[in-house]
């Protein structure tokens, strides 16, 4: 332990984001222990965490109530009480990957899926053209599909991987719930225009689609199927509250990290993007997000909390 | 006259100089290991400090030549807080074999390699005391780190046959109770 720069306020750079799923039946989150995995390589963080880019504006408040209880003439403060506990955090996702804006949407974003041709228009995307079923031996990164089917796809196609919709109730989508179905629906792509599991065709050979990075769900099961994706969107006024488990890291200059733990985020606000001026008189659009967060207990000592917040210090 | 300690060691913020050009120098050499200069007879990676060397009349092309200019502490700390001007002056006139053709391009190679060796993560490292190597010992790592912003670039300068840039980054350390 250095006693010197332990001195010093931590001087960072900027913030950086990692996701980790929520599992929503179980109501389970996943947990990030910072005394075992606190200096985690920046660039690598171990599953089952996933890399959200840098962000800014990174604001987190506290809405918890602090109340005095008082007695005697005049009153006089004895204690003190927690009335309310409310932790809330806000930044703006510094990239547009399928991840952050499903996250910064706040509610089930969906998948463009391609459609037929000729399919009537729909404000979230037409009838897909048939989905294509995986064949045996598909990883999380190389998907079989056969010689036939893979000719349909092409390298730097989006694509998604899920199962058919057949009538589920409650949450549906691999690795993450993408969305909560109150009643049946007659869609059989309506899990895959949901689902988080998603990825790009990084080269199409021997009747498999190869990604440039693995599923967010794993392994794909072998009632899964694919269908091409060309783009994303999400709906104001849209039911569903998407929840995630987040770790934010600041890294100072002397090695040293503050890392914040929210384990269940759920969105507090609907979907907008900040303006910011760049080069040349244009502006870049940044995703604005802003989190409520939901207790977990923590299993030290039972304690419920919202937020945890570590610092660990370089070697 | 006698010469004080720290005079001897090059001052208070000697350390943070030293540490910044020893990780430029070995960052540009990972880099772009063929970019390299012959100084008294000595080929080494293309990254020189201006005052460690000989007056000179003569700009090398080619090379990266580190120039400390502005200085500032920060005494509001619990540790004083020193930011370090550097420049960082470089030129080309391209290749023979190009009739000096490709000089924007060489040019903006080096702005590249410059970028990556500057701007990659980490941007820090732990300081050095290198005063040593003088009297024959080795290099001490100190306690606290050398940090740096990022790299800006100037307008490109036409000088004669050659095209010219010089960039800037300011280098930040804590002083230590050993370096006061």
């Amino acid at each position: 332990m250095n006693v010197t720069t332990e001195t010093m306020p931590p001087a960072m750079r900027r913030v950086r984001a990692y996701f980790a799923p929520v599992n929503r039946s179980a109501q389970q989150a996943t947990i990030f222990d910072p005394a075992q995995q606190g200096m985690f390589d920046l660039d690598a963080a171990a599953a089952p965490w996933i890399d959200l880019g840098w962000i800014n504006g990174f604001i987190r408040k506290s809405g918890t109530k602090i109340d005095a209880v008082r007695s005697g003439a005049p009153a006089v403060t004895q204690m003190q009480s927690r009335s309310e506990v409310e932790a809330t955090v806000s930044f703006q996702f510094s990239s547009w990957g399928k991840l952050q804006m499903a996250l910064a949407s706040g509610t089930q974003q969906m998948n463009l899926l391609a459609t037929q041709q000729g399919a009537a228009a729909a404000g979230s995307g037409g009838v897909a053209i048939a989905a294509v079923a995986l064949q045996t031996g598909s990883t999380a990164s190389v998907l079989q599909v056969g010689a036939t089917a893979a000719v349909g796809f092409a390298v730097g196609e989006l694509i998604v991987v899920d199962v058919d919709y057949s009538g589920q109730i409650g949450f549906v989508g691999s690795g993450v719930s993408g969305a909560y179905v109150k009643t049946a629906l007659t869609d059989v792509d309506y899990v895959r225009r949901v689902s988080l599991n998603v990825g790009r065709v990084n080269a199409v050979q021997g009747g498999a689609l190869t990604l440039e990075s693995g599923l967010l769900g794993g392994v794909p099961s072998a009632a899964m199927k694919v269908n091409g994706v060309v783009g994303f969107c999400d709906r104001e006024g849209s039911s569903f509250f998407q929840e995630w488990s987040a770790l934010f890291v600041a890294e100072g200059q002397q090695g040293e990290r503050v890392l914040w733990h929210y384990p269940r985020l759920q969105a507090m606000a609907s979907v907008g993007e900040a303006a910011v001026a760049s080069g040349g008189g244009l502006e870049s659009l940044r995703q604005s997000s802003a989190f409520r967060a939901l207790p977990v207990k923590d299993a030290v000592d039972g304690e419920s909390v919202v937020c945890f917040r570590s610092f660990v210090a370089g070697s | 006259m006698a010469v004080s300690r720290l005079e001897a060691s090059g001052g208070e913020v000697q350390n943070a100089k030293d540490t910044f050009y020893e990780l430029l120098r070995s960052r540009i050499a990972a880099g772009n290991p063929e970019r390299t200069i012959v100084v008294r007879g000595q080929t080494r990676p293309g990254v020189l400090v201006e005052e460690n060397e000989l007056v000179t009349t003569a700009t090398l092309p080619d090379c990266f030549r580190l120039r400390w200019t502005a200085a500032g502490v920060d005494t509001a700390n619990a540790l004083p807080l020193v930011a370090l001007g550097c420049e960082i002056l470089y030129e080309t006139a391209g290749s023979a074999g190009n009739g000096g053709m490709d000089r924007g391009r060489a040019l903006a190679a080096m702005d590249a390699e410059l970028t990556a060796a500057i701007n990659a993560s980490p941007q820090f490292a732990a300081k050095q005391n290198y005063a040593g190597l003088a009297s024959g010992g080795g290099v001490v790592a100190m306690n606290t780190n050398v940090w740096w912003g990022n790299v800006v670039f100037g307008a490109a300068v036409v000088k004669s046959d050659r095209v010219a840039r010089t960039a800037t980054v300011t280098v930040m350390s804590y002083e230590e109770a050993g370096e006061l």
